[in-house]
């Protein structure tokens, strides 16, 4: 269970989220939408003690972890997987080293992580000839999934994805939502994902909404194209006009 | 108003400085402590040294040489006046030790070694592999800054001996090759002259040189913002700020370890 009370965090005068509440559920898969440069990003760094707030409070299985430090911390990261929107694979390691990097750290040899990395890679599709492919030799879309077994690696009780199919062509983003939806099942994952492809509608459980710092709506995704909610209407049909301000555009 | 605004802009710089400087303190602390009290990162620490070092030895090897027959070359022009040649080899060799091949390894390392630290750190903040690093539970300072901070502490003493002992050589060939002068006299004045403190602080100024200019270049990246240009901006910043540390330092220690 995760539950975020009046969060508050801004960059200099910019305020990117403003007493924000947010309650996320064990097994739920939660789509947050909303438009570029609203904060998502930084909600979910918050929310992984990446970014410490302001204010505020969140919750992960009732432990705050916007105080926390150190190991402490590192407990939360055990617990929490993070998905990088452009995967953040390190360029100087191979696809093998970059899966196993956590447990390489910790001591074990190549031959040790290896089955568990090709068992990671094979659950995210990828085949074992990517192995001992460096980041700049492979696309897009299998970077994403190398960032996913990667996270995979250490057996994460929620999974947060940060825009995951930006910059991919439809065909890639229907596998990937699908990924996504099948690491949810297979692994009884927790699952936030930040978007702004409403097929990802399909696949969530519940949506939420952020504008201005706040979440402006929560509900159930599959009963969104008949929600009326004045932001939910405006943004998912693209239309000008509605409560949503059109930033760059006054 | 004029005169407000002003002090109000000069105030929020001191504040800024302050700021800055306390951040670079506990980076700083960060390092030494978390190098104290986790495991080492051996085969990093040696393939930075490495780098640093096996990187460097031709740039410093040349800055070597030249200083030590420009050394050689201005004395000579200076003492010839006063008919006192034979103390070409003594200040030769005190310059190199305790002055130039520590400082000048410095700078060398800065400018090769340092700037490329700051760019990978800094491409990889920007990037979100420092961020990603901690997803997974890896401390970063611990993974990134303990093994080039500590590589270049160990590495930087080694290049200086190596470039005073390439700029006394230089020194001699040119003063016994060139400007006619006794070749045991240069030497014997140099060992009559010579104590081993001279040698000995210049190694200290030069560890301290390494710890300096690798923290403040992997500060710089660690702590990079705002895409390309961002990263332009702190490799210039970490150049600009490790020189002109390394002179006030060499000044600081010089005053400290030399001054009677």
């Amino acid at each position: 269970m995760i539950k975020i009370t009046n969060l508050k965090k801004s960059f200099g005068e910019k305020i990117i989220t403003n007493g924000l509440n947010l309650e996320v559920g064990d097994g739920e898969f939660l789509a947050i939408i909303g438009r570029s440069g609203e904060g998502k990003s930084v909600l979910l760094k918050q929310l992984i003690g990446l970014l410490k707030p302001d204010s505020g409070t969140v919750l992960i299985d009732n432990q705050n972890i916007a105080t926390l430090k150190g190991k402490k911390l590192q407990e939360v990261f055990h617990k929490c997987g993070y998905v990088f929107q452009f995967a953040a694979l390190l360029d100087s390691l191979n696809v093998l080293e970059n899966v196993g990097i956590t447990a390489l750290e910790n001591g074990k040899s190549i031959d040790e992580v290896k089955p568990a990395v090709i068992e990671k890679l094979t659950s995210v599709g990828l085949a074992q000839d990517v192995l001992e492919k460096f980041p700049d030799e492979l696309s897009g879309g299998m970077k994403k999934r190398v960032g996913l077994a990667r996270t995979l690696m250490l057996n994460p009780k929620i999974l947060i994805y940060d825009e995951p199919t930006t910059g991919l062509d439809p065909i890639t983003v229907r596998l990937i939502h699908e990924l996504i939806k099948k690491t949810h099942v297979e692994h009884k994952i927790t699952t936030i994902v930040i978007s702004h492809d409403i097929e990802i509608f399909k696949y969530a459980t519940h949506v939420a909404m952020l504008n201005e710092g706040k979440i402006v709506y929560k509900g159930p995704a599959q009963s969104i194209w008949e929600c009326d909610n004045p932001y939910i209407y405006q943004f998912i049909r693209g239309l000008p006009e509605g409560p949503i301000k059109q930033i760059g555009f006054e | 108003m004029m005169f407000v605004r002003t002090i109000d802009r000069i105030g929020l710089a001191v504040i800024n400085g302050c700021s800055r400087l306390g951040d670079f303190g506990l980076f700083g602390w960060d390092a030494i402590v978390t190098l104290f009290t986790t495991r080492l990162k051996v085969k990093k620490v040696f393939f930075q040294m490495s780098y640093i070092g096996i990187g460097s030895v031709g740039i410093v090897f040349l800055v070597g040489v030249a200083i030590g027959a420009v050394l050689a070359l201005q004395s000579y022009i200076g003492l010839e006046r006063f008919g006192s040649t034979q103390f070409i080899g003594p200040i030769v060799f005190l310059s190199m030790t305790r002055e130039f091949g520590p400082v000048f390894t410095a700078l060398m390392v800065i400018g090769r070694a340092g700037s490329a630290m700051t760019a990978e750190l800094g491409s990889m903040r920007i990037s979100e592999q420092i961020d990603a690093l901690q997803t997974l539970c890896i401390d970063p300072v611990q993974y990134l800054v303990v093994p080039r901070v500590l590589a270049s502490t160990i590495i930087v003493p080694f290049l200086s001996i190596f470039c005073s002992f390439f700029g006394i050589v230089a020194g001699y060939v040119t003063a016994v090759y060139m400007l006619n002068i006794n070749a045991e006299t240069y030497m014997e004045a140099i060992r009559s002259h010579a104590e081993m403190s001279d040698i000995t602080n210049g190694l200290i100024k030069a560890v301290i040189f390494g710890f300096l200019l690798s923290l403040i270049a992997t500060y710089k990246g660690y702590i990079t913002r705002g895409g390309a240009k961002g990263l332009g901006i702190a490799t210039t910043q970490s150049v600009v700020f490790a020189n002109v540390t390394i002179i006030l330092a060499d000044y600081v220690l010089t005053s400290l370890m030399f001054t009677k």
